[in-house]
């Protein structure tokens, strides 16, 4: 992340405690990569976490060790790599725990397929910031952007339009959703551009688990409008992960961002 | 840090090296060193992931998950960057993170806030464990912080609770949680002398 950094700093404590939710907790580590003086703190912090961690002795039943010993004697250990990170979750082929239960809390609400559209809305990004835009000032200003705001604008006259807003460590976004049309308006700031080969990819999460909404990158000025659409009976959210260039079927990495779509 | 305190010196001490060395063995596939490994850290590692986890069956299967990954990533350990101990630990607090949290897939997630007698409290589980001087030491930090600074980390660590979720529960702001987590553990940090 570039901007609005200050904050993240402060994340280390509820880190090293693993309460980060699964979505910001992939951004921190990518910020520890960076950040020597949060990885430095860190590295106390868990030292210390262990030491809350040796209060809580508990004897693991008789019979645990010889079925651990024969699992590891079927299990081939990793070659040397020189880091003491604990590994992410396994790789599953199964959904990862951060859509299911999202699929699970599913209400009702929005879903989604993508319709690509790169359209430079930052002006309607700096006004959605200050508060509560009305769909008709949206299109207003829309109205001065040129080429594919025709779908935007649809979406945002949608008399049911419902915004859902999302802040974190530098990155805001809305999505601006109408069940009523299936349709939604997502609009994002300060997104670092996706790494070489890969990009952002959209899911709508819900009952089926994660469905592709569509890939995109960020504009030069780091932000992205985008038209999403679909069927809205299940989401329960929007997701946001990076993945290999082009898309995948289903998410391979954690979320950077999970918008909650209540009902 | 205080690296030249006596006191950091012994709470770094004679145990850690010993178990270093054990699994920088594991690391070379020894599986005598394992086992030892093993019966050194069963009953904390077990300790930590019942405290979250709480479902027995549940709980042996997430320490088996950690065992076996001790196993199978112990290369990756490194005596410069903390000890076997807090290498270990940290995952077996992970692992249980991770299972309480696709476990609450099955369950309304606001279910769980505002019910907090699913974890023990610290209170409760103290009263379990074997007086020894380090866990004096802990209990003793822990009585140095605020309410909720306290509150605030044990809901976290002990209980498994997101940092979102503890404000919740603390009916605190989110940046108050957040603050309270880190300038906590600078406390209980600096109290217990710790170097990572």
């Amino acid at each position: 992340m570039t901007s609005n950094d200050q904050d993240i700093h402060t994340l280390t404590g509820a880190y090293a405690l693993n309460a980060l939710p699964d979505d910001e907790r992939a951004v921190f580590e990518q910020h520890l990569d960076d950040c020597d003086t949060c990885a430095s703190e860190v590295a106390e912090f868990l030292a210390t976490a262990a030491k809350l961690g040796g209060l809580l002795h508990e004897p693991a039943p008789a019979a645990l060790k010889g079925s651990i010993l024969d699992e590891v004697d079927r299990t081939r250990q990793e070659r040397p790599s020189g880091s003491n990170v604990v590994e992410l979750a396994p790789r599953r082929t199964a959904p990862p725990p951060w859509v299911t239960w999202l699929s699970a809390s599913a209400a009702a609400v929005a879903a989604v397929a993508a319709i690509a559209l790169g359209v430079q809305l930052s002006s309607l990004n700096d006004r959605l910031e200050q508060a509560e835009v009305t769909a008709s000032q949206a299109i207003e200003q829309l109205d001065q952007v040129e080429g594919r705001t025709r779908q935007v604008e649809q979406v945002l006259a949608a008399p049911d339009i419902q915004t859902v807003s999302y802040q974190q460590d530098g990155v805001q976004s809305r999505l601006m959703l109408s069940h009523e049309r299936g349709q939604a308006v997502f609009v994002a700031s300060g997104l670092d551009p996706a790494p070489h080969e890969h990009t952002y990819e959209l899911w709508v999460i819900g009952d089926d688990g994660a469905v592709p909404a569509g890939v995109f990158d960020v504009d030069d000025d780091a932000t992205v409008t985008q038209v999403v659409e679909g069927d809205f009976a299940t989401a329960a959210a929007l997701g946001v992960t990076v993945e290999p260039a082009g898309g995948s079927p289903q998410p391979t990495t954690d979320p950077i961002m999970v918008m909650e779509l209540s009902s | 840090m205080d690296q030249d305190s006596p006191h950091v010196r012994a709470v770094r001490g004679d145990v850690a090296p010993a178990d270093d060395n054990l699994l920088l063995a594991v690391a070379r596939g020894d599986r005598d060193a394992f086992s030892a490994l093993y019966d050194r850290f069963a009953a904390i590692v077990h300790g930590v992931v019942r405290g979250v986890v709480r479902d027995p069956s549940q709980s042996d299967e997430v320490t088996q998950e950690v065992f076996v990954e001790v196993w199978r990533l112990a290369a990756r350990f490194d005596t410069d960057k903390g000890s076997a101990r807090t290498w270990m630990l940290t995952m077996a607090h992970r692992r249980a993170i991770d299972r309480v949290r696709s476990e609450q897939s099955s369950r309304d997630r606001t279910d769980r806030v505002g019910h907090r007698d699913r974890g023990r409290s610290f209170d409760e589980v103290s009263e379990q464990v074997e007086v020894s001087l380090e866990h004096e030491q802990v209990r003793t930090a822990l009585s140095a912080l605020t309410a909720l600074q306290r509150e605030a980390v044990e809901l976290a660590y002990y209980q498994g609770y997101t940092y979102r979720e503890v404000a919740e529960i603390l009916d605190t702001p989110l940046g108050t949680i957040k603050t309270r987590m880190r300038d906590g553990l600078v406390r209980l940090r600096d109290a217990m002398g710790v170097t990572a």
